[in-house]
Formats: structure tokens, C-alpha cells, sequence
């Protein structure tokens, strides 16, 4: 397979870009990566990608710490086996805001394990071929051309009104 | 909202990191030497024995409690800006949901301190943690302070994972700015955010989860700080209405606490584009109400109290308000109710320092309120013959002095180190009006 | 006998060992290779001796932990006390382990005292009394406290031996008036003792036979005796007083007459019953001589003297006349002016008057303070001294510095030059420090003596401990320095010939016995009594001149304290902390007045004033209450040292200082109060150590009380609701459970259900529950400073509440842990400190405590202490800790545990013989000591224990049963005569 030079177009405004990666494929060129300072719905949109999956990790979460809450404060309580106040020593009612609680950080535990597993972070790699600029005010578009047609990407991005920045 | 260009967001909020001047770290200082003195009052007391406070039998609880139950007040307006009105889409939290977070990480911190000061035998404190122990010795979950250690460390964990997680980009936006050491720090921060689509696509995603986790938490948590009272048997804390009376004044505690840090720091930081004065009159509005329902929490004490036709209750609220603490009553319903509904004016809610003033207050009343219920309520319970005053220790106002010393010292190198503002959260504001 | 007695006595060490033990080295006493017979470490034994913390002589058995004293109690077998003991016996304790007693005698030289060793001082002693002797006749004097029969004796030898005459024994309250009624009345010179307990009807011009007068302890169960509720009957006690005390608020008509008009009453209520006819069978003369006597007596001015209102005087004089078997004391133990003298020779008649055959008064069994001498002969012996006519002065254990008013010459008499005085006391009290030699001799818990409360029957001491220090006993001490050479070879066996002598025993074996069970009684029930056998020919020439009430004006009373007795107990950390009964206030001596007193002169409440008279002046907060007189100023005795040591030096006043010291001639006895004194405000205020909260119940279900008419008609239909006032009883049992009003389903125990029945009516408030507690339970002393920040210990106290409808009526009510099934104190905890356990108890585990609180926050009744230091046992004073209780260290919460130490050693004993636990095997130390039978415990599972049967008494209800947290603590309501 020939070598491939990956340039990215940074454009001012989100509308542009996403303009950019729909007409990427009809250019013959392969989208790599998007970079924004903030998430655009446009460049999504664009990009026709399913909802993230993190969902599905802090749902996990949730349920294992609903019921690690009970099985804890339940099994401690049948370890000492002691009446306070006249209450039965396992009293379901109390026991549910530990329930509760560890639903919730568990559920958290889970969110943020999925972001980090869904987004790949960290990711200290990736950096490599980005620019800074795409935390400030551009949004970046990653495209991949064939050796020799740089010169063609180029001029597609600049004609899209972006600058462009090129990575070896 | 704003009109600000994104970089025009990002100059002003970064400019707060340029180098401090001395002042700075003079204030900074000060704040340390307050800690130290909070610290050094409570290693006495240690020493000493709890005696050196100024509890007693019957009021047990003195301002240990107080403040713990204040500084959580304090933590709750942080995760409602940017959890709850994230949900409801209410574009004004943007621009003070980071400070507000923080502020929140901090006070959790302060609040989380005072349970293990309060305690005869601080040294034994980890009796109340579920280690595995060959002795089979394990805390008591029908306790409403087993609760508090549940919800107060779920709440610190929840809440500083929240606020980190809403720093990332940010931290890469410094990052990408920076050069030198910072750069290399914010690098390992950042975890290497390039705002790249997946990263974006997830995080919106996790970010929505967060806030909607984080808000049941929220009003979870100062319930059960509630229950701490509502669950005992004492008159004036045994009441239904404790949970919605506490979060509604913890909001409201919050919120002026963050109006008391937002208007030093917008003059300070020359944030006045960005936490505009319309940020600040959506805050005063929100007090209206949160200070309206604590309002209504006081009357319905009182009808509740009276329409009850029981003896003790009665008289335990008659004493509220004539006896010897009968000021703390009127602090609260000063400061809590009558003053914050000057926001119903305009030009009250639009003048900056106005609405300084009233935070202040309202901070004030707040803390009375703690005061009168934690100690009004057993000074005066059911046992006339074990009736009985109380009044705050040199040490016990020393370790206060520390526990706001910490906030402060600990907000100070915050704001100066990190971007106080969400510069993403901006941008984005900036580019649904632009 | 219950079997836990039984198991005591069966125990009660025969010979006491000398197993010394030195605070040095109490580890000595576990390494011992042969321990005596009767000391297994681990193990108590019981060692029966007589108490002698004031001259009632009661019987006590002392506990024996590896070789101390760890606890005294009251010997079952003495007829006086019937195994009860009040605060002060219970305090007797921290004599033996005070940290302030002295240890060797010291002597005085130029620049202060010096120690020196035993041998020195006692053979110093010895010469420069043989020289005295040699140098004529009383030379030397010896000033003694009240003392058993055997060491009166060797002191009588000695005397004599030093030719000189007898000791004066001193007395602060030495009852000179009532020996002369006595005399006049009924031909007995001396103090004669009161069938209370036959009484249907009594009636007191001050006499406070419940905490100090005469004979305290056997009064008390002798009082309920007549006093408590038997079903529908009650007996019915008047006061006639300007103030009440402890006694006082136990009468059930308080009838307060202006200062000083006591006699004028008394007087009057002759002059009634002569009208009505009473008293034919008087000589005739006599009669007509009483008729002129009290002519000046009449209703009208009786009242008008005297102030009180005529419905009250015309139902007392009804009561009394009613009565079937009424009885009449006199004025309180102080009262020896004009006015007790008067009231004293009145009450007699009285009672010669109502009952002809005086079957109430017993002459047979006499109190031993009547071998107190008179003030007048006291004060006389100083003025001799004080003109140099004796060489050697002895005070043997007594205070007179202290407990004489000013100018009684004793300071005087003592720092003559020539005089050498010697005092054998263990503390450096006022009066050694004026001694020139101070000699300590060992105490009452560590020596061989008799002493007889009663002259009917012989009490004996023995050592229950080792020593503490060298302290020779001083019968040992005057066998030596009293005769060249020793008579017999030790006091023991001197006590054990005079008792074979005078034919008490006739063996050795009887002498064990004697020792073993504390004395010689007759068996319970058959006490030998006998009336006064002569009566009154002619009118006793007391009454010959009629009394002068004095003037109206401020008066100032000094009362004889239920806590220091005459100020002997002051340097007792227990009776200082414990507050007193009315005031609730520990530490300190507040002057009480009455409220509309304080309110003209604009005083409140824990100002400070100055209270000045003719010889003297105090100042002392001020502490408002309703059981005062108006018209008077009203100081409890006891306080103000300015020595005898750390726990009595420098805190309170000393009232004595206001008094004047002349005699009543009639009597030779002086009063304990005067006329005019000034009460000026300094401006300044203290805080009080007082322990209690509000002074009225503000309507609340603590202390419930019914009327006797009530009761007589049997108990109002029951209607069960929630509220306070119509919950219903709900014992802390299964059957208990309701579910309309329980919540959370029932949970039985295994075989005991521990719980207390507190009986209102019978509890007079006395407070030796509360030391007792002290005694056992390891209790930490705070101290003045933190009882003001509301830090006490005390597990059990004695609430006081005053009735909000007539505020001069004060009502009691022990408090201690409910033990509830329902206990509000558990669930809060985060660790299962407190919990509930299998037999009930509610369990405070100290080593898992970790000091949240929330449990004393959320007990109702606010009965949980916590231990805000480490508090302190300056040795010797660890010495009485008691061994089978931990001693709590600082951050962790403690309470009442229904003894369970007790409960345990009852389950070693069941265990052991295996079987249950029996009725009256376990008794907590509270229950044990009270003098009325107040407390009660036991198995509510058993279903015939006393506790259970005593549930369906209808007087039964619980503390704020209405929050049903189901307590095991069951009170029975107080029973009022209806007015």
C-alpha cells in the first residue's frame, strides 16, 4: 500500500467543516479525524455516528452498587446480630439509602470508566498529528491522500475557505 | 448571551493564570496561618479531651456539628448549577458552573473534616468505616451518621469526578496555550484531549449522565444530613419536613455563597463579560425562591408545632423564639427570608453591591439557622430538669477560623492555577447566540 | 433475709487479716505466696463493722477487694439501719483513702509543722502528759468526739491516772434542750429514742430526722414505715418550721411560721388540747400551773406571732386530735436557745397530753449522743484553759475552731503559750492547725471498737482493710501513754473483757460470733423497748417565765446539711458533688431566700450578697426558693473550711460565723440562728453549680401524683390513647407490643428481663442512692468549676421538681437509664455502642465507643454522661476503685448499668449450683443502700417477682411513656394528702 501524508484544514466556523467531511469521499480523499473546541452537532451530524456507549457501562455500575449497598449493610448487621432500639436487625427500609448511595457511585465509577474506555483516554498519542489551534477557535478536519496528491487536498481545503496545516 | 469571540474567551480566562502579584501570596499566607491555627486547636483538643469545647449534657453538639452541616449547605448550589440547570439547558450556569463546582470540592472537604473533630475519640474514627476485621466489629447502617459517611463520601468522590471530568478540555486548551513546565503538567492533565469527534461524541454523553446522577445525589445528600436530626426523637428535629426544608436552605446557602466568592473574583479576574450581570440577577432570582420555600419551612415549623397540640413541641418552639437563643431565631428569618426578597427589586438584583451584601447575609442567617436547630432543639427538650445552655469554646471558634481559613486557601490556589471559567462551556454559549 | 445477705454474711471474714495495703505497692497484694484464710483475690469478703461518720452508730459491712475497702453497705442484721446507709455512711470511704490524711504526726516548730515518726510523737505525747500529771490536778484535759463505751472507759482511766478530771465530750449538735424536756417530761436524762414507725400521726417543730437528727437512717424507714402508702391508708406528717430541708419537703402540710415562733405554736397547741379537755389525767396542779403557763397562748395571738394563716392551724389542730396514735418532735438537732428549748418541753407535753401512756417514746433504747456535754461545759473548759489552769490539751477528733461560732475562746485557749495541745485527727483541719502536736489514729474502718447507737445493744468495729498508714488506734495509743504500764496487751482484747465483764459474752466463740455479725442484737422484731416510766408532778421550770418570740426582721438560720453533717464530710469529694436535695446545688453554700425577699431587695438568683449580724459576716450567692420563709435567710452547716484539706478548703462559707456563742442559761445549749441580720447586694454574681434544669415540670409526665382519696377510690376507668397524658403502661415485655402503636414487631429476652420499680411515695430524696452509685460504679469527681459547664457524672440522680401549682411543695424523683426496650439511644449510634441486650439491659460498651453524642442527644430523658476528660483519682484515692468496673477514659460515654458487675457475680453463683437466677439475688447498689425501700429490682419475666407483681399496683406509670420507648424503669405515682 503507497504512503499516505495526513492534512488537516482548520476552518473558523463548525458549519464549514462539517461541509468539508461530507464532500471529503466525493474528493477521493479518506476522512481521518475531527478536532473542535467544543462539541458541534453539525460535524457530528455529519459524521452519522451511533450514540456513545458509555451508557451501557454506568447502567453496569448502577446495578452492581444497588445491590452491593444492601448485601453490605445487610450482612453487617447479621454479623453482629444486635437489637438497637427495638428495630429487626435486618430493616430493609434504612438499608436503602445505602442501597442508594452506592448506586450512585458505583454508576459514576462506571460513567467514567466508560469515557475513558469509549474515548480512548488517555491518549497522549494522538497528539501527534493535531494542532493546537483546534482548542481555541478552529475546527480541524483530518484528511488522508495518496502520495502525490497533497497538492489537491491542500487546495480542496483552502478553496472551503480553511487554512491548512500539513503532518509528515 | 455573551458576544464574546472564542478568542476573546480564551485571552480573558487565561490571562487570570499569568503570574500572580505579591498580594496574592500574601493572602495566601494569611489563609495558611488560619489553617495551621485550626490545626493546632484540634491537635489540643485530642490531647486534651473534647471537654475543651464548649458542649455539655444536654446540648452534646455544639458548633462542630454546626459548621459540618453549613459547609455541606455550601457544597449543594455547586452540583445544582452545574448538574441540574446543565439538565434544564439554563445557558446562564455556564459561565460560573466551574467555580461553583469548585467551590463545591472544597466545602465537601471542610464539612467532611468536622464529623472526625466532633468525636470524643477521633483516633477511633475508622470504628465507623465496614474494614474487614478477624474481630467482625462493623458499623451500625440503621445509624443516620452511618448514612452521612455513605452519602458525604459518595458526594466527594461524585462531585470531584464531576468537576474534573468537565476540566478536561479545558485543561487542554491551557495546554495547548502554555509552554515550559505548565505545559508539560497540563499535558499529563489533560490526559491528551484533542477534542477529537469520538472524544467529543462520548463525552457529551458521559457529561449528561454525570449531571443526571449527580443530581438525585445532590438532594439525597443533604437529606440524609437532615435525618441526622429528623431521625432522633428531639422536639424540634423530628419532623417530616426536614429533608425539603434542608436541601431548599442548602441551595440557598449556596447560591449565596457563590454570589460572596463570583462578584470578587468577576472584579478581580475582569470577568464582567463573561459572568455578566444578568448571570448574577439569575442567581439573585433563584434566591427569591429558595429563600421563599426556607421561609415557608419556618412557618410550617410553627403552625405544624402549634396544630399538633403537643405540649413538648410547643413549648420547645415558644422557647425558640423567647428564649435565651431567641436572636439566633431572629438572625435567621432576618437574614434567610426578609432580606433576600429585596431581590424582588430590580435595581437591588442589578446592583453589584447589593447583591454582595445580601450573599453575606444571607451566609450569616444560614449558619443562625444551623445554630438554632442543632442546639435550640436539645437545650430545651424533653427533661426540664436537664434543661441547659451552651456557648462555643476558644477552640471551638479557633478550629472555625481554620475550616474557612482551608476554603479560602484552597480557592485561592485554585483560581490562580486553574481556569475559573469553563472556556469550552463559553464557546459553546457563545456559539448557539452567534 | 434475702440470699444475696445470706451469701454476705455467710462471708463476713472472722478474724480481719493485716494484709496491709500501702498505696506504694498494691501490686504486693497479688503476689502473696500464703494468702490469709479468708482472702482470694478476685473474691470479696464482708467484713461487718458499725459506721461512725455521725453518732447514730449504724451497722455496716465492708467489702474487701485483695486486701481495701472497695465498698461499704449496711449490715442486715443491725437493728437501727436494717442494712441501710445514708450518703455520709457511704462516704465513709474517702476518709480511709483521702488524698489530704495525714500520714505521720507532725510536730510544730518555729517555722510550721515538721513530720515526725509514730514512736517519737507518741512517746512526746507521753511525757509531757506524766509531767502535767505531776504537777497537779487537771493538768490535762481531754476534748473527745462521741465515742464507744470501751474507749470511754480507757479515757476515764487515763484521766484519772493523770489526775484529772473526765473528758468533755464535744458535740456540735449535743440536743442540750431536749435532754432537758426529756428530763422535765419524762424523767429521763437523756435522748430518748421515737417509735415513728407505730405513729399514725406526726408532727415536727424542725426536727430533720431524715438527714441528721439523732439518728437519721432508722428515722427514715421508720418514718416510711408510718408514712408510706399501705393501700388506701397513709400516714400524715405536719412541719411546723420557717424553712423546709430535706425532711421538710417530705411533710405533707408545711406550716411556715415566722423565725423563732416555733414554740409559740407549740405552746398553743397545749393551750388547744388543755381546752378540749385533754391531759386529766395530769396531777391537778400541774394542770392549772399549764393553764396559766400558756395562757398567753391563745389561737389569736398564736397566730398572729406565728403568721400562718388559721385554716392550716385549725387543721392541724383537728389531725391531731384525731389522730390515734400521734407523735410529737421536737425542734431540730441546732435548736438549743430559748425557742427549741421551749418547742422541745412543748412537744414532750404534747405528747404527754395526746398519749397518756407516751407508748411511742422509747426509753429503753437510747441515742448515744446523749453523752455529748453541753456548749456551756465545752466553752467553759476553753475559758479554763485560756487562764492557763492545764498543761496538756487532747482534742480527739474534733473541730471546735470550726464548729463553734465566734468567741468561744477555743482560738484563743488553743494558741496559749503554756498549753500544749495534742490533736489525734487524720486531717489538718481548723484545729490542728493550732495544735502543737497532731497525731493521727487509725479510723473507724481499720480498728477494733464498740460502739452502741442505741445503750440497749453493743455495735461492734473491726479493721475491714489493712492500713493505709502507721496510725495507731487511739484506745491502743491511751493504753500507752495512760499507765506506766499496759493493763492488757492490745484495745481488742480490752473491748472483749469489758464485754465479758459486764456479761455480754461469756466465750471466746461469742466474741467471733459478736464480731462476725457486727454486734450483739436482739433478732429482728423482738427489739426490747419500754416507755418512759415517771411522769411530771409540777410544771418544769422552763415555762415558769413565758417566751418572747423575737422581733420581726430578717432572721438567720443555719441548717445541719444532709451532705456535711456538721462540716465533717466537706473533704469527702462525694458529698461536695453530690448536690443538695432542694438547691440541686453542688461545691458551693448559697444562702436561700424566698423569692419575694430577693424581689424587694432586687436580688436574683446566683447574686452575690453580703450577709452581716452583730458578730460576723458572709458572702454567698443567693439562691431563690419557695420552702424559705420570708421573713428568713436560710444557710446549710457544713461548708467554709479554711483547711482541712483540698476538697473542703476555700469552697462555700461557714455560717457559724454569723452566730452568736452565749448559751441559754436554761439549757446550757446554743441555737443555730438569730434574730436581725442585714442582707446588702455586692453587685456581683457567680455561676452556680447547680445540676438541674428548670424548676417545674412545665406539665410532663416525670413525676406523676395522686391523692389519697383517689387511690381510696380505686382507679379511674383506663382509656388507652397516645398522648401524654392518657398512654397507657406498656412493660417492656412481648405483651407490651401494640400494633396500633408499635411499629416495628416485638422481641422477648432469655430468661430475665431486668427492670426497677421506683416507688414515689416512699422516696424521700435523701440521696444515698446517688453516692452509692458514687461508691460502686467508679464514678469521675468533676468538680465545682465543670458541674457549671453541666458536666457531672452522676448516673442516678435525685431530681427535684417543685409543684407549679403550689411552688413551696417539692417533689422528688430518682433518675437513672429507663433500660427502655424501645431505646432511642441504640439505633443512633454508627458503631453498636449502646445496644440492647439479651436479658434487656441497655449495654455501653466503652471500648467501642467513639464519642459521637448522638446518643445523649437523643435520650428523652437525658440520663447518659460522657466523659469530657480523663478525671482524676489522686492516690490514695485509686485504692477504692472498684475492681469488677472499668474506669472510663476521656471521649467516650457512660451510664447507669443496673450494676450489671452485680448481675454477673449472681450469674456466677446460679451458674455454679446451676440454676436460674433467684428473686433478690441481684441488688443493685442504689436499690441496696436506700433507707425507705424506695428502689426495687428484679426479673420482669418472672412472674411472680416483686417487680412484676408491683406493675399492676394502679400507682404505676412510666417517665414520658408517651414517646413508648417502653422503659424498664417503672414509677409508682406519690400519694398527697388532699388539702
Amino acid at each position: 500500500m503507497p504512503a499516505e501524508t495526513c492534512i488537516m484544514g482548520l476552518f473558523k466556523d463548525d458549519g464549514k467543516a462539517a461541509k468539508v467531511i461530507l464532500d471529503l469521499p466525493a474528493a477521493g480523499f479518506s476522512f481521518r479525524r475531527a478536532h473542535s473546541p467544543i462539541p458541534s452537532h453539525r460535524i457530528l451530524e455529519a459524521l452519522k455516528l451511533r450514540k456513545g456507549r458509555v451508557g451501557w457501562f454506568t447502567l453496569t455500575g448502577g446495578i452492581i452498587g444497588f445491590f452491593a449497598g444492601f448485601a453490605l449493610a445487610i450482612f453487617t448487621s447479621v454479623q453482629w446480630n444486635l437489637i438497637v432500639s427495638g428495630k429487626p436487625i435486618v430493616s430493609l427500609i434504612p438499608f436503602f439509602i445505602v442501597g442508594f448511595e452506592f448506586t450512585i457511585l458505583f454508576s459514576v465509577f462506571g460513567n467514567v470508566i466508560g469515557l475513558l474506555v469509549c474515548s480512548r483516554l488517555p491518549d497522549y498519542g494522538g497528539l501527534a498529528s493535531y494542532d493546537p489551534r483546534c482548542s481555541g477557535e478552529h475546527f480541524g478536519v483530518l484528511a488522508a491522500c495518496e502520495a502525490g496528491r497533497e497538492g489537491e487536498l491542500m487546495d480542496f481545503f483552502q478553496k472551503k475557505g480553511g487554512e491548512v496545516k500539513v503532518f509528515a | 448571551m455573551t458576544d464574546l469571540t472564542y478568542a476573546q474567551i480564551d485571552e480573558t480566562v487565561l490571562n487570570t493564570l499569568e503570574r500572580p502579584r505579591p498580594r496574592y501570596w500574601v493572602f495566601v499566607a494569611l489563609m495558611l496561618c488560619g489553617v495551621l491555627l485550626g490545626a493546632g486547636a484540634w491537635a489540643y483538643q485530642i490531647f486534651v479531651g473534647i471537654g475543651v469545647g464548649g458542649q455539655d449534657i444536654p446540648v452534646a453538639w455544639g458548633t462542630y456539628l454546626i459548621n459540618f452541616v453549613f459547609w455541606v449547605g455550601i457544597a449543594h448550589s455547586g452540583t445544582l448549577i452545574s448538574a441540574i440547570l446543565h439538565l434544564f439547558r439554563a445557558g446562564w450556569r455556564n459561565p460560573i458552573a466551574r467555580a461553583a463546582e469548585t467551590m463545591t470540592v472544597f466545602a465537601v472537604c471542610c464539612a467532611g473534616l468536622f464529623p472526625f473533630i466532633h468525636l470524643g475519640r477521633a483516633w477511633q474514627v475508622y470504628f465507623m468505616l465496614p474494614l474487614p476485621n478477624q474481630r467482625l466489629l462493623w458499623p451500625n447502617f440503621l445509624s443516620p451518621l452511618m448514612f452521612d459517611v455513605v452519602a458525604i463520601s459518595t458526594y466527594l468522590t461524585v462531585s470531584s469526578l464531576f468537576w474534573y471530568t468537565g476540566l478536561v478540555p479545558d485543561l487542554a486548551v491551557v495546554r495547548d496555550r502554555s509552554t515550559g513546565l505548565r505545559h508539560k503538567i497540563f499535558r499529563v492533565l489533560s490526559l491528551g484531549w484533542s477534542g477529537a469527534h469520538h472524544q467529543w461524541l462520548n463525552y457529551s454523553r458521559g457529561y449528561l449522565f454525570f449531571a443526571a446522577l449527580a443530581t438525585p445525589l445532590v438532594i439525597s445528600v443533604h437529606s440524609v444530613v437532615s435525618w441526622d436530626f429528623a431521625l432522633g426523637v428531639v422536639p424540634g428535629w423530628h419532623t417530616t419536613i426536614f429533608a425539603p426544608y434542608f436541601v431548599a436552605g442548602a441551595i440557598h446557602s449556596g447560591l449565596a455563597m457563590v454570589l460572596t466568592l463570583m462578584i470578587p473574583l468577576r472584579r478581580i479576574f475582569r470577568y464582567e463579560a463573561i459572568i455578566t450581570l444578568n448571570v448574577l440577577e439569575n442567581v439573585a432570582k433563584t434566591m427569591i425562591l429558595t429563600g421563599l420555600i426556607v421561609g415557608l419551612a419556618y412557618g410550617t415549623e410553627y403552625f405544624i408545632a402549634w396544630y399538633s397540640h403537643n405540649a413538648v413541641e410547643w413549648e420547645s418552639f415558644r422557647w425558640r423564639a423567647m428564649g435565651e437563643y431567641a436572636y439566633g431565631l431572629y438572625f435567621m428569618i432576618l437574614c434567610n427570608v426578609l432580606i433576600p426578597s429585596l431581590f424582588l427589586l430590580k435595581a437591588v438584583r442589578r446592583s453589584v453591591p447589593w447583591l454582595f451584601a445580601i450573599s453575606l447575609a444571607v451566609n450569616f442567617g444560614m449558619w443562625w439557622e444551623r445554630f438554632v436547630i442543632i442546639v435550640g432543639g436539645v437545650a430545651h427538650d424533653f427533661a426540664p430538669h436537664a434543661w441547659g445552655l451552651y456557648a462555643p469554646s476558644l477552640v471551638e471558634y479557633c478550629i472555625m477560623v481554620g475550616s474557612f481559613s482551608l476554603f479560602f486557601f484552597l480557592f485561592l490556589l485554585f483560581c490562580k492555577h486553574m481556569p475559573s471559567v469553563s472556556m469550552t462551556e463559553m464557546k459553546e454559549t457563545a456559539h448557539h447566540a452567534g | 433475709m434475702n440470699r444475696r445477705t445470706f451469701l454476705k454474711l455467710a462471708g463476713l471474714g472472722s478474724v480481719s487479716f493485716a494484709a496491709g495495703c500501702s498505696p506504694e505497692s498494691p501490686k504486693y497484694l497479688y503476689s502473696l505466696v500464703q494468702a490469709p484464710e479468708d482472702m482470694v483475690t478476685g473474691k470479696a469478703t464482708w467484713y461487718a463493722s458499725t459506721c461512725r461518720e455521725c453518732p447514730a452508730g449504724c451497722g455496716i459491712i465492708a467489702k474487701n477487694r485483695e486486701g481495701r475497702v472497695v465498698k461499704v453497705e449496711g449490715n442486715p442484721l443491725h437493728p437501727l439501719n436494717r442494712g441501710k446507709l445514708c450518703m455520709r455512711g457511704q462516704a465513709a470511704l474517702q476518709a480511709v483513702y483521702n488524698p489530704d490524711r495525714l500520714k505521720t504526726p507532725l510536730l510544730k516548730e518555729k517555722d510550721g509543722f515538721v513530720p515526725i515518726g509514730f514512736d517519737r510523737a507518741q512517746a512526746l505525747l507521753k511525757t509531757k502528759v506524766w509531767e502535767a500529771a505531776r504537777r497537779g490536778a487537771d493538768r490535762v484535759r481531754l476534748m473527745t468526739e462521741v465515742v464507744g463505751e470501751s474507749q470511754m472507759e480507757i479515757f476515764r482511766a487515763a484521766l484519772k491516772n493523770w489526775n484529772s478530771s473526765p473528758p468533755v465530750v464535744f458535740e456540735p449538735f449535743a440536743y442540750e434542750a431536749l435532754k432537758v424536756a426529756n428530763r422535765e417530761v419524762f424523767g429521763v436524762d437523756g435522748l430518748v429514742s421515737y417509735r415513728l414507725d407505730q405513729a399514725d400521726m406526726l408532727l415536727a417543730f424542725g426536727a430533720e430526722f431524715l438527714e441528721t437528727w439523732l439518728s437519721p437512717v432508722e428515722y427514715a424507714w421508720k418514718f416510711k414505715a408510718m408514712h408510706a402508702a399501705r393501700g388506701p391508708e397513709k400516714g400524715l406528717f405536719f412541719l411546723v418550721s420557717p424553712f423546709q430541708t430535706l425532711t421538710g419537703a417530705n411533710a405533707d402540710h408545711w406550716l411556715a411560721c415566722a423565725p423563732g415562733t416555733e414554740a409559740v405554736v407549740a405552746l398553743g397547741l397545749v393551750r388547744q388540747l388543755l381546752d378540749i379537755r385533754r391531759g386529766k389525767h395530769l396531777p391537778p396542779d400541774l394542770r392549772e400551773a399549764l393553764e396559766k403557763a400558756t395562757e398567753p397562748y391563745q389561737q389569736e395571738a398564736v397566730l398572729k406571732l406565728s403568721g400562718i394563716p388559721l385554716a392550716q392551724y385549725e387543721q392541724l389542730v383537728v389531725r391531731l386530735t384525731e389522730a390515734r396514735r400521734p407523735l410529737v418532735l421536737g425542734a431540730g438537732s441546732g435548736q438549743s436557745d430559748a425557742n427549741g428549748l421551749a418547742a422541745n418541753i412543748a412537744s414532750n407535753l404534747l405528747n404527754l397530753l395526746l398519749d397518756p401512756e407516751l407508748s411511742l417514746i422509747d426509753a429503753a433504747n437510747r441515742h448515744r449522743v446523749e453523752t455529748a456535754a453541753r456548749r456551756a461545759e465545752v466553752l467553759d473548759l476553753f475559758k479554763a484553759l485560756f487562764s492557763g489552769q492545764s498543761d496538756v490539751l487532747i482534742l480527739n477528733n474534733v473541730n471546735p475552731v470550726f464548729n463553734l461560732p465566734p468567741e468561744n475562746g477555743a482560738k484563743a485557749a488553743l494558741e496559749a503559750s503554756n498549753l500544749f495541745v495534742v490533736s489525734l485527727s487524720d486531717f489538718i483541719d481548723e484545729t490542728s492547725l493550732l495544735a502543737d502536736l497532731i497525731l493521727p489514729g487509725s479510723l473507724p474502718l481499720e480498728t477494733w471498737d464498740d460502739y452502741s447507737g442505741w445503750s440497749s445493744l453493743v455495735s461492734t468495729l473491726q479493721p475491714a482493710m489493712g492500713k493505709i498508714t502507721e496510725a495507731p488506734h487511739i484506745g491502743d495509743l491511751f493504753l500507752d501513754v495512760g499507765f506506766e504500764t499496759r493493763p492488757v496487751p492490745d484495745y481488742k482484747t480490752y473491748i472483749a473483757e469489758r464485754l465479758r465483764k459486764t456479761g455480754r459474752i461469756r466465750n471466746e466463740l461469742e466474741w467471733v460470733r459478736t464480731l462476725q455479725q457486727g454486734g450483739l442484737f436482739p433478732a429482728a422484731g423482738q427489739v426490747t423497748s419500754a416507755s418512759p416510766a415517771t411522769r411530771p408532778q409540777r410544771l418544769p421550770r422552763e415555762l415558769a417565765s413565758p417566751y418572747e418570740s423575737p422581733p420581726a426582721g430578717l432572721a438567720f438560720a443555719v441548717a445541719p446539711s444532709v451532705r456535711f453533717f456538721d462540716g465533717r464530710g466537706a473533704n469527702k469529694p462525694w458529698l461536695c458533688e453530690i448536690p443538695d436535695p432542694i438547691s440541686r446545688v453542688a461545691w458551693q453554700s448559697p444562702v436561700m431566700i424566698h423569692p419575694a425577699t430577693a424581689k424587694s431587695k432586687g436580688l436574683r438568683t446566683a447574686d452575690v450578697v453580703r450577709v452581716t449580724s452583730r458578730w460576723g459576716s458572709l458572702e454567698a450567692p443567693v439562691y431563690a426558693t419557695e420552702v424559705v420563709h420570708p421573713g428568713l435567710v436560710l444557710m446549710a452547716a457544713g461548708q467554709g473550711h479554711t483547711a482541712y484539706g483540698r476538697y473542703a478548703k476555700d469552697h462555700g462559707a461557714n455560717p457559724l460565723g454569723l452566730l452568736p456563742s452565749a448559751v441559754e442559761p436554761a439549757c446550757g445549749g446554743t441555737g443555730c440562728g438569730l434574730p436581725d441580720i442585714t442582707l446588702e447586694a455586692t453587685g456581683r454574681s457567680v455561676e452556680l453549680a447547680h445540676t438541674d434544669g428548670s424548676r417545674i415540670q412545665h406539665g410532663r409526665a416525670f413525676i406523676l401524683t395522686t391523692t389519697l382519696a383517689d387511690l381510696q377510690k380505686g382507679p379511674p376507668p383506663a382509656r388507652a390513647g397516645l398522648t401524654m397524658g392518657d398512654f397507657p403502661l406498656t412493660l417492656p415485655l412481648p405483651e407490651g407490643y401494640d400494633p396500633k402503636r408499635d411499629f416495628y414487631p416485638p422481641h422477648d429476652h432469655d430468661h430475665y428481663r431486668w427492670a426497677m420499680v421506683v416507688d414515689l411515695d416512699r422516696c424521700i430524696g435523701c440521696g444515698a442512692c446517688a453516692a452509692a452509685c458514687y461508691a460502686e460504679n467508679n464514678l469521675g469527681i468533676v468538680g465545682e468549676k465543670r458541674i457549671v459547664q453541666g458536666r457531672e457524672m452522676a448516673w442516678l440522680e435525685i431530681v427535684r421538681y417543685h409543684d407549679e401549682r403550689r411552688m413551696e411543695r417539692v417533689m422528688f424523683l430518682p433518675m437513672l437509664c429507663q433500660h427502655c426496650d424501645n431505646a432511642p439511644c441504640e439505633s443512633v449510634c454508627p458503631v453498636y455502642a449502646p445496644h440492647h441486650s439479651s436479658e434487656g439491659l441497655n449495654n455501653q460498651i466503652y471500648n467501642r465507643c467513639i464519642g459521637t453524642r448522638f446518643c445523649s442527644q437523643n435520650c428523652p430523658y437525658k440520663v447518659r454522661r460522657f466523659n469530657w476528660f480523663d478525671w482524676e483519682w489522686p492516690e490514695p484515692m485509686n485504692l477504692q476503685l472498684n475492681p469488677d468496673v472499668t474506669v472510663r477514659s476521656k471521649g467516650v460515654m457512660e451510664k447507669c448499668s443496673f450494676c450489671i458487675q452485680r448481675i454477673k457475680e449472681a450469674r456466677t453463683w446460679a451458674k455454679n449450683e446451676n440454676r436460674p437466677i433467684r428473686e433478690g439475688e441481684v441488688t443493685p447498689a442504689c436499690v441496696q443502700t436506700c433507707p425507705t425501700d424506695a428502689l426495687v429490682f428484679g426479673n420482669l419475666m418472672d412472674k411472680d417477682s416483686r417487680v412484676r407483681r408491683l406493675c399492676d399496683d394502679p400507682r404505676a406509670y412510666q417517665a414520658m411513656g408517651y414517646l413508648n420507648t417502653k422503659p424498664a424503669v417503672i414509677y409508682l405515682k406519690k400519694v398527697l394528702h388532699e388539702v
